[in-house]
């Protein structure tokens, strides 16, 4: 590949120079970051077979175009390897996506980081994390594919803390907030498959702008529903209400619990969906819907989602402990939805 | 000593030039449109400035629109509908 690279460049000395550069210029995100010279930038590009100026997404809201050659610039500054890339670029495909919605996730006071979920072949080829310490430290994968989908979020699209991102909170999954699922354990059908009709030999991407993974613990349940009533219980006092999507993590133990009893996925989220209704009642007193308790009140509910579809399970994290975490999505019922992106891999 | 480049990972957004459409002198007589974003009590809010529109700056009427959610732009049919039956259009975003 030959095709120009137009980014501005910097002559550094070394090292040192690079990274006070990209500090002093407000392109990190605290951490140091790889210096992106044209030949670790090329790499990335080769990795996808894409032309530097090719475009990868469009931001309708900020009318910012994301070229393969500025993803790959924050790829190699994230410290992603270059087979890395396909899944870098479906997720800025995913985020871009208007049933994502960028302009809400990104900019809200209600702080939303972007949950990318990876499915299929490729996360075992680039060991993506998908058992112990799931979100912890550890993982190249992991930590550099979600640091570079930020990264582009800051650099390219102009998400600036205190400026186009209002988040009140923030929130620590916005420096990397990558996992995969534990297919090779999973008795279930995986996500990427169950959502768009992928094979199982496909990889692919979900997004969901979400909030932080809480867990829950249930140590006594030899039953499916056991377990899910923990979650459920959980689950159903969120701290606001209507989000569009809850992802729930099944660890090994009560993953294993679960599908002792033969319960599939859609059995899991119609359980959680018809056990986590509120009332009306309940909400207006606790404030989260406005307006006095009126007598129907008592006894009208309200689901969690509108449908339990929009529940997602992922069988993911530690073998040992009976743990595991439910994620609420970011925003209200029609703010932003999860999408999954099949990841275009060069054939060798 | 062999120094390096390194690339700039930041794009200026695209520019585009904004033609305002000429403000009225007054609201005499105007219809006002109000387009709402859903956010709590953003509803009311506008309604309220609707009301003082028309009581204290002579407006003829006004109508509202709701937006899909906070975090789009409004949609297509507010905008036809909006550029056909109204003068001013009241808008905004807030917690």
């Amino acid at each position: 590949m030959t095709a120009r690279i137009s980014s501005q460049r910097y002559a550094v000395e070394d090292y040192q120079e690079a990274l006070d550069l990209c500090y002093q210029r407000g392109w990190t995100d605290g951490l140091p970051v790889v210096p992106p010279t044209e030949s670790a930038v090329r790499a990335m590009l080769d990795a996808v077979g894409l032309e530097p100026d090719a475009q990868v997404a469009f931001i309708t809201n900020r009318q910012v175009a994301i070229s393969a050659e500025k993803v790959a610039i924050n790829a190699v500054m994230a410290g992603c390897r270059p087979e890395y890339m396909p899944v870098v670029v479906a997720a800025i495909e995913g985020i871009a996506d208007p049933r994502w919605g960028y302009h809400g996730p990104a900019t809200s006071t209600g702080s939303a980081a972007v949950l990318t979920i990876v499915n299929g072949p490729i996360a075992r080829r680039l060991d993506v994390n998908a058992g112990d310490n799931l979100f912890g430290p550890g993982w190249r994968a992991n930590a550099t594919i979600g640091r570079a989908i930020r990264l582009v979020m800051r650099n390219v699209v102009g998400t600036l803390p205190g400026r186009l991102d209002r988040g009140t909170f923030g929130h620590p999954g916005r420096y990397t907030y990558v996992i995969a699922e534990n297919e090779a354990e999973s008795p279930w059908t995986p996500l990427h498959v169950e959502r768009v009709g992928c094979r199982p030999t496909d990889s692919a991407v979900t997004v969901m702008a979400a909030l932080s993974p809480i867990q829950f613990y249930n140590q006594l349940s030899a039953t499916a529903a056991g377990v899910l009533g923990t979650a459920c219980d959980a689950m159903r006092y969120p701290g606001q209400v209507g989000q569009p999507n809850y992802c729930v993590v099944l660890a090994g133990e009560h993953m294993r619990t679960i599908a002792a009893d033969g319960w599939s996925k859609a059995d899991i989220r119609k359980f959680i969906f018809e056990n986590t209704t509120n009332t009306i009642a309940h909400f207006k007193r606790t404030a989260r819907i406005p307006g006095e308790v009126k007598p129907g009140d008592e006894t009208a509910t309200r689901s969690l989602v509108i449908s339990p579809d929009d529940i997602l399970v992922v069988a993911a994290g530690g073998r040992a402990g009976s743990f595991s975490c439910y994620i609420p999505g970011w925003g209200g019922r029609t703010s932003s939805e999860a999408v999954t992106v099949v990841i275009k891999e060069r054939s060798a | 000593m062999a120094g390096f480049e390194i690339l700039d990972p930041t794009v200026e957004p695209r520019r585009q030039p904004l033609t305002y459409v000429p403000r009225p002198d007054s609201l005499k007589g105007k219809r006002i449109g109000l387009v709402e974003n859903t956010k709590f009590n953003s509803d009311r809010l506008l309604l309220k400035i609707g009301e003082i529109l028309k009581k204290e700056y002579g407006a003829a009427e006004t109508k509202m629109w709701r937006k899909h959610n906070a975090g789009v732009p409004a949609h297509k049919e507010i905008l036809d509908e909006a550029a056909c039956s109204v003068d001013v259009v009241v808008a905004g975003i807030g917690d």
